[in-house]
């Protein structure tokens, strides 16, 4: 029998301790895998390099206030600008309170363009064009609520006071978020009296180089109006929504911190346990010639084989799950995606790897301290 | 005769580093329920403890929140003769048309910044909401870009002590008063005057109306006769109604809550089975001297599941112990309905203590069902001829 061997027939002596050990240590290093990845999908929006030449154009005052229309011709006149649409939050839902899905008044000519990144169907988009109470969908809205292209919805506004009555006139693929619907802004104003306001401008910029020039130059042609403006990239936009979550950061990263050190205890309890009660056999082992670093690797190499083993179960545990689950329908749309990436995974195999060095460390010392007598002296 | 107490209470001290890091494994899972809990309990708190049921909410149909609601300048001239409506000491209809606003203030600790409700009444509003009284500075005058910030928001924004000004759009607003709305939802906002209020945000319309009525009856009474006129299209709710729709928000927090601990308590059941079934096998034959001295299967086995919940019972007390300075910690979180800030406090209550317990018995329980089971069911004999 060689060396491996011997250690994997040392772990396995007892087969009940090692499954428990394992299965805390997996669950532990699932709920670590989990938390980071629900950390990551709520502080770090997607973006994608056609993300980062769009800017947003809002109310300096916050969200709620809204924008003159004139604004419109200003903006796309300005050098740097490639396009530049309209885009209202309309916030209405479907049938029903609880079917809340973000859509937005915008111009049909302006959407492919501005969202390049994203598969339309160039035909589709001429229909939406040509239909003023079309609209288009993400692919995940329209699988959530089973609906077909040609099929009519209405939607119920909660800050607008109407019903738009939709035709479904097209899907849409990829891009950072699937599950927006676009409609038209002019059957918006239509609806509403014509308030001659927009919510916010989207703006898609030539390249990314005339991007700080081009958020001064918007933010300064409105200084001092009624409505001053505040620019920003799609990123920072979304970072400002993150930062109203508060330290919801801190929180998780806490809940983490702790479950590490619970496994840490719970695996250097089992450790020693299993390395006490057999004292007497590195006794043996010691007297037949091996010596005390060799006693130590081969513990060592036992609490590490059992930390790695629980990761493995843990990390792609998790992952091998949310493949396979479907978290935007579970979360009801808390959660787009929910990625466990490899980063993640690697972090969890590391804290596993540390985890199984440092759980065996204070047994290993003792059991290459204790002499040869006093080890054979050991009942139990 | 059951088996004595105190011959489990050693056997734990005996192999006390063990006891120890599994106790504290159970507490730790404790602690994590109760402080995610305590979040949730809190948000819960500050929507429960607000509102009137006397005071009746009017917004327009349709419309779920306050900041998206529009009421028209005739249709309160029209409510504000309503029969029914409660009156002041002046014989004023206690009507309070209000307007909301999100405003972006930067926060304190550098970390970013939110929005913030910003609320303009008059005089009435104040009258509706006993709960509020100043605590610094003065109120605020009518006809002036003044405002009264709440404590929680003072404590947590920046520019927002009294004699400080923060500017929005292109307006300076000077912060002229601190209130305190006992833990309130109000907690959450900034008072201005209305008019100023429609006059610098250019809105011609209210967001809401607040109004008071003699009792729960005398307010279904005048919802009733509300909701009937054609005149008006308007939602008509009881304030406390109100703020209860609200407390949904604490949802996904409690899931979150739920689910760690569940998962957290099968790992630390897993930890504590682990160290029973060393417990017990390093003393085989002190348990089959039990047996041999007359102590029956039963009474070996309830000893051992005993000592398996005490020591998570210990476990729980140290993990409520963790969690308990959280107690109070204001923090705050993005309100989904208006979308500005909601600041509120962890709350750690008995009960809540009590939830907590009940899980580190259970982790207890599960823990030394099958040891104790494995340790009772052992022939006498084989258990006294073990090393």
């Amino acid at each position: 029998m060689n060396l491996a061997g011997f250690i994997a027939r040392n772990a396995m002596r007892n087969k009940r301790r090692v499954i428990l050990t394992t299965f805390s240590v997996a669950l532990s290093l699932f709920l670590y895998t989990v938390l980071q990845t629900a950390l990551r999908e709520m502080t770090q929006p997607a973006s994608s390099e056609d993300s980062a030449l769009r800017l947003v154009v809002r109310h300096r005052v916050s969200l709620a206030n809204v924008l003159p229309v004139k604004y419109h011709a200003r903006i796309n006149s300005m050098p740097g600008v490639r396009v530049c649409s309209k885009f209202t939050w309309f916030g209405g839902v479907y049938q029903d309170a609880k079917n809340f899905f973000p859509q937005f008044a915008c111009e049909p000519d302006k959407i492919a363009p501005l969202f390049a990144e994203a598969e339309f169907d160039p035909r589709e988009i001429a229909d939406f064009i040509g239909d003023r109470t079309g609209c288009i969908v993400g692919v995940k809205t329209m699988e959530r609520f089973r609906w077909k292209v040609g099929q009519k919805i209405t939607l119920t506004g909660t800050i607008w006071d109407c019903s738009p009555e939709l035709t479904i006139r097209g899907v849409y693929r990829g891009g950072v978020d699937e599950t927006n619907l676009f409609f038209q802004h002019a059957y918006f104003d239509e609806l509403t009296g014509d308030l001659g306001s927009v919510g916010t401008y989207w703006i898609k910029a030539l390249n990314a180089d005339v991007i700080p020039e081009l958020i001064a130059r918007i933010d300064r042609t409105f200084e001092n109006s009624d409505a001053e403006t505040k620019t920003e990239t799609e990123r920072a936009f979304q970072l400002s929504f993150v930062s109203m979550f508060g330290n919801i950061k801190m929180l998780i990263g806490s809940i983490s911190t702790v479950i590490v050190f619970t496994m840490i205890l719970v695996t250097a309890s089992t450790m020693s346990m299993a390395i006490r009660e057999r004292m007497r056999e590195i006794a043996i082992l010691k007297a037949i010639g091996f010596d005390g670093k060799r006693v130590v690797s081969m513990i060592v190499a036992e609490s590490f084989g059992l930390a790695l083993a629980g990761g493995i179960v843990g990390c792609f545990g998790a992952k091998l799950l949310f493949a396979n689950v479907d978290i935007y329908a579970l979360t009801q749309g808390f959660f787009l995606k929910f990625d466990v990436t490899p980063h993640i995974l690697a972090g969890g195999m590391l804290i596993a790897a540390v985890l199984g060095v440092t759980s065996c460390a204070i047994p290993a010392l003792t059991a290459m301290r204790a002499t040869i007598v006093a080890g054979l002296r050991e009942l139990d | 005769m059951p088996i004595p107490i105190r011959y489990n209470l050693r056997s734990l001290r005996v192999r006390w580093r063990l006891s120890l890091a599994t106790a504290l494994g159970i507490g730790l899972v404790v602690a994590v329920f109760v402080m995610v809990m305590a979040l949730a309990q809190g948000l819960n708190a500050t929507y429960v403890t607000t509102g009137d049921p006397r005071n009746l909410l009017v917004l327009r149909q349709g419309s779920t929140a306050e900041s998206n609601s529009q009421i028209m300048r005739d249709e309160v001239t029209r409510m504000r003769y309503t029969e029914g409506i409660a009156r002041d000491a002046h014989d004023v209809p206690l009507v309070s048309a209000e307007i909301i606003l999100l405003v972006y203030l930067e926060r304190r600790d550098g970390s970013g910044g939110a929005n913030v409700l910003v609320r303009g009444m008059k005089s009435a509003g104040l009258a509706l909401r006993p709960q509020a009284r100043l605590v610094a500075g003065r109120m605020l005058a009518p006809g002036r870009r003044e405002c009264v910030v709440s404590q929680r928001i003072a404590d947590r924004f920046s520019n927002c002590q009294v004699g400080e000004s923060f500017r929005s759009g292109a307006t300076e607003w000077h912060v002229v008063g601190i209130f305190d709305a006992a833990r309130t939802a109000y907690e959450s906002e900034i008072w201005i005057d209305s008019d100023e209020a429609r006059a610098v945000f250019r809105r011609d319309f209210f967001g809401s109306v607040l109004l008071r009525t003699d009792g729960p009856e005398g307010a279904a009474t005048v919802k009733r006769r509300l909701e009937a006129d054609r005149m008006l299209q308007v939602r008509v709710l009881t304030e406390s109604d109100y703020y209860k729709e609200q407390t949904q928000m604490a949802g996904p927090i409690r899931f979150m809550g739920g689910f760690l601990a569940v998962v957290m308590s099968v790992g630390a059941a897993f930890a504590a089975m682990n160290t029973m079934y060393a417990a017990i096998g390093a003393r085989t034959r002190e348990i089959g001297t039990l047996r041999v001295l007359g102590f029956r299967r039963r009474e070996v086995y309830v000893s051992l599941l005993g000592e398996s919940v005490l020591l998570a019972l210990v476990g729980g007390v140290l993990g409520c112990l963790l969690a308990l300075p959280l107690n109070g910690v204001a923090t705050g979180t993005i309100g989904w309905n208006t979308f500005a800030e909601v600041a509120f406090e962890f709350r750690i209550t008995p009960g809540l203590m009590g939830k907590g317990m009940l899980f580190a018995l259970v982790m207890g329980v599960l823990g030394g069902l099958l040891p104790a089971r494995m340790a009772a069911r052992k022939p006498v004999l084989d258990a006294l001829r073990a090393a």
